[in-house]
């Protein structure tokens, strides 16, 4: 039963207390969205997408005009651009206030949840995205709305910034609509880009389960053609989103049997549709399955979730509360090979590791400097753990099928890392009580584990061990 | 002239794969044959890197691009000045070129282009494994594969017990607790855990000092060339080069394409040293995802285009040559009126060459790797066989 601490959460760190009810105490954290645990700067992501627009317009429109001869000075003008705008700082930044949720706050159950829908949602490694805003885009669009119905996290998802731009509907545009029509008079052709409408309904909602054809994914673009960033001379492709009528498709589209009008309200009418197809919540409830209990989830995991789902019309809380039980009930009998991130945290509250830069000193930063080495610690980690959760690979985000991360090189990491993390403890972390009673507390057969890890004296080869047992690489 | 928004290409992480150990036991008559493929990510210039000589039209555009002191390879073809290793290469029977190719996508998106380049399909995203890795299946060279990369690349997906390695500055842990975490997994009945273990414990590239090995890929094709040359090493290695996306600064030879293009050349000359004599029983190519505009931009560099050109080296070739069915660089020549042609799909070379590397039927690999699309066998033409 304890590794239910591990699979829904984080494990239990050396200042909490055992739950007496641990079901209540995971679904006790999932009503409300506390304030960020992070004390350090949070910047909206309005004011990073401007980041990312100096960056993109500087170096588009200023720079490559400018030096187009000068290979060598165009390079070190860039680098300092990328400074000018904290290309190398935000995400670190992003991460901090990320695995303080995991880390820090009261509420390491939602931040699990949290780190799902933003893989779900995924912004995958397009453009400077990562380095900019996706981390603000996970925190505003996706945890801010964990406390709504999956709709609304939908609705917002999908015409977020982020995931325009990232899923191209900028460049999907009407055949038939009047920029297609100028396009063509000046002997260009404009047509659709299905791209954002394809994830839409692949990943997003019903997935291919509901038996959408090709067609569904044209029309579908159709209706969600035309929104797209406000375009502006300086700001290039950071606008606002907005719906462009020029751009769109006229005449009615139908989408799984269903007719939608012209028109700007096409597209939150076509969503509220597709959440509430069977498929979508079934979809959803299988993920949900996957990413807690197992690669294989059976009907009888998947039900009690669709149930509060019809029953609470896709309330996200009564939904979470769903899987987290069944992931209780569940906890003898499975045990899910943990994502190198997910694993990195578990290590990093039992054992207490001091994994995070304080918010002191990731204040340091000044606009136009290089960051520290030590500012940038977390995104090299994550990048050696094979896992940087903003830089998933494909729209799709990072795999959570366990095959996908069982390799010889990703079990090096964690061996590597594992030790390296050892040195980042606190000295009074670094006692054979300490172990002891973590083991316990966390454990369900704690005195074979000791008996494993006692065959080394060294405490650092424990723990190197401890964090790499079958018992802790899957919960 | 609209600029691409999609350079998300950046930094210059470089790595290496090696895969298809455990091949099944050659007779002492075979020859083990090695195939190597270079990744260029970004949109390599074949029109930069194996320009066309005399055509007005190719100079009339490219005012601002066109290389200096180029070195002839006939009367049609010239080479960037910069790919001296592969003109020795070449000089000696080792290389060659096929020009005016790419893969069946025109869409001219790296995101899309990059992941139909590596599955060899026409659906982005709808193939889950790569031509390589299912070439390799059919020529049943499955077993401890190796890719020096985290994580693995999509070319290689579709064998299975791959191993992939990439090189780090952290020391592993000892032996001991290796054994021990590994007869952990074994009482457990952990049996994956366990045989990835038994490969950590045993990496001969670790235990010689790999693990501070450098990430150049340089040294990294080095390190290949010795583990390639073998009798039981592997027999396949997969590299990438980043940066060819220059939207800007492109520049003549000293441009930023060039440094793209000496970092591959970097890779044939310690390829060649690390493999020594085995050159002669290697091919290696090249793969991109398409090639550039013949017009220059604003910014002296190249937009997204379609035609490209593939190297080719190594002792398995049939000769130096510029295999082409040049489409021409007339308007009316031109893919959509702007790009270099392809006329040859790149497929043809690549499934010619797993046919003859990997000593397999050609019609098989076109069926089983590349679904019966319409294919040519340029095995005779391109190799020895």
């Amino acid at each position: 039963m304890k590794n239910f601490y591990r699979k829904v959460a984080f494990g239990l760190g050396p200042d909490e207390k055992v739950p007496s009810d641990p079901l209540e105490w995971a679904k006790n954290q999932l009503n409300d969205i506390p304030e960020f645990s992070w004390k350090g700067k949070i910047l909206p992501e309005k004011e990073l997408r401007n980041y990312y627009r100096d960056y993109v317009y500087g170096d588009r429109k200023v720079l490559r005009k400018k030096f187009k001869n000068d290979k060598d000075g165009y390079k070190r003008e860039k680098n300092k651009l990328r400074h000018a705008t904290g290309q190398k700082f935000w995400w670190n930044l992003e991460l901090c206030i990320r695995y303080s949720e995991a880390l820090k706050s009261t509420s390491p159950v939602l931040a699990k949840l949290w780190y799902f829908w933003g893989n779900h949602f995924a912004i995958s490694e397009k453009d400077f995205l990562a380095q900019y805003t996706t981390g603000a885009y996970q925190r505003e669009i996706i945890r801010a709305n964990m406390n709504q119905n999956f709709e609304k996290m939908a609705q917002e998802a999908t015409i977020g910034w982020s995931m325009i731009h990232h899923l191209d509907n900028e460049q999907n545009i009407g055949p038939k609509s009047q920029e297609a029509q100028w396009a063509r008079e000046k002997g260009k052709t404009k047509g659709v880009n299905e791209n954002h409408a394809r994830e839409l309904l692949e990943l997003h909602t019903v997935s291919p389960d509901c038996g959408y054809t090709q067609e569904d994914v044209i029309q579908m673009a159709y209706i969600m053609s035309g929104w797209r960033p406000k375009w502006g001379k300086r700001r290039l492709e950071t606008g606002d989103v907005h719906f462009n009528p020029d751009a769109h498709e006229p005449g009615t589209k139908i989408v799984l049997g269903k007719k939608y009008k012209r028109g700007r309200k096409s597209l939150s009418v076509a969503i509220t549709d597709l959440v509430n197809h069977p498929s979508c919540r079934k979809f959803i409830a299988m993920k949900l399955c996957r990413y807690l209990i197992t690669d294989n989830p059976t009907q009888e995991m998947m039900e009690p979730i669709i149930k509060a789902w019809e029953k609470s019309d896709g309330f996200l809380p009564e939904v979470h509360k769903a899987a987290i039980e069944v992931a209780f009930n569940y906890s003898d009998k499975y045990n899910k090979f943990q994502n190198p991130e997910n694993w990195l945290l578990q290590m990093s509250k039992m054992a207490d590791v001091d994994l995070i830069p304080s918010p002191s000193f990731m204040d340091l930063y000044q606009l136009g400097n290089k960051p520290i080495k030590d500012q940038r610690a977390l995104e090299r980690l994550m990048d050696e753990l094979g896992q940087h959760p903003y830089l998933a690979k494909q729209p799709n985000g990072w795999s959570d099928i366990s095959e996908d991360w069982m390799s010889p090189e990703l079990l090096i990491r964690r061996l590597v890392y594992a030790r390296e993390a050892y040195y980042k403890k606190s000295g009074k972390s670094q006692t054979t009580e300490f172990y002891e009673e973590m083991i316990e507390k966390n454990y369900d057969n704690p005195s074979e584990i000791l008996q494993i890890i006692n065959q080394h004296k060294e405490l650092v080869h424990k723990h190197v061990i401890l964090f790499n047992l079958p018992e802790t690489l899957k919960s | 002239m609209k600029i691409s928004r999609r350079n998300f290409l950046k930094g210059s992480a470089t790595t290496l794969f090696l895969a298809g150990f455990n091949f099944p036991v050659l007779a002492n008559t075979d020859k083990k044959k090695n195939l190597v493929v270079i990744m260029l990510r970004g949109g390599m210039d074949g029109l930069c890197a194996v320009p066309i000589i005399g055509d007005k039209n190719f100079e009339k555009r490219r005012k601002d691009l066109i290389l200096d002191e180029t070195i002839k390879l006939n009367s049609d073809f010239a080479l960037h000045p910069k790919l001296k290793n592969f003109h020795n290469l070449w000089q000696n029977n080792l290389g060659a070129i096929v020009h005016a190719t790419n893969i069946p996508y025109t869409k001219r998106s790296h995101f899309d282009g990059q992941n139909l380049m590596e599955t060899g399909g026409h659906i982005p995203y709808s193939i889950k494994s790569g031509w390589l890795g299912r070439g390799m299946k059919l020529a049943e060279l499955k077993g401890d594969g190796l890719a020096l990369a985290l994580p693995m690349p999509l070319l290689l997906r579709g064998i299975p017990s791959n191993d992939n390695f990439y090189p780090s500055k952290k020391r592993l842990p000892r032996t001991e607790l290796l054994q021990l975490l590994k007869s952990v997994y074994a009482d457990k009945s952990e049996h994956d855990l366990a045989n990835m273990m038994e490969i950590i414990a045993n990496r001969s590239m670790m235990s010689s000092g790999g693990t501070s090995m450098s990430r150049k890929n340089s040294s990294l094709a080095y390190k290949a060339g010795l583990e390639l040359k073998k009798i039981n090493g592997p027999r396949v290695a997969v590299f990438e080069v980043d940066g060819f996306d220059t939207h800007a600064a492109q520049g003549g030879v000293n441009g930023s394409h060039s440094d793209s293009l000496i970092e591959m050349d970097s890779i044939f000359k310690s390829l060649e040293k690390g493999l020594g004599p085995e050159i002669e029983n290697t091919l290696v190519l090249t793969l991109t995802e398409f090639g550039r505009t013949i017009e220059q931009n604003g910014g002296r560099g190249t937009e997204h285009g379609y035609g490209s050109a593939i190297f080719m080296a190594g002792g398995l070739l049939k000769k130096s040559q510029v295999y082409t069915d040049w489409p021409g660089l007339k308007r009316k020549e031109l893919f959509e009126g702007r790009d270099l042609n392809s006329t040859i799909d790149a497929r043809s070379v690549y499934a010619s060459a797993m046919s003859t590397v990997f000593d397999t039927d050609f019609k098989r690999v076109q069926k089983e790797v590349f679904w019966g699309d319409k294919l040519q066998d340029l095995s005779d033409k391109l190799f020895k066989i």
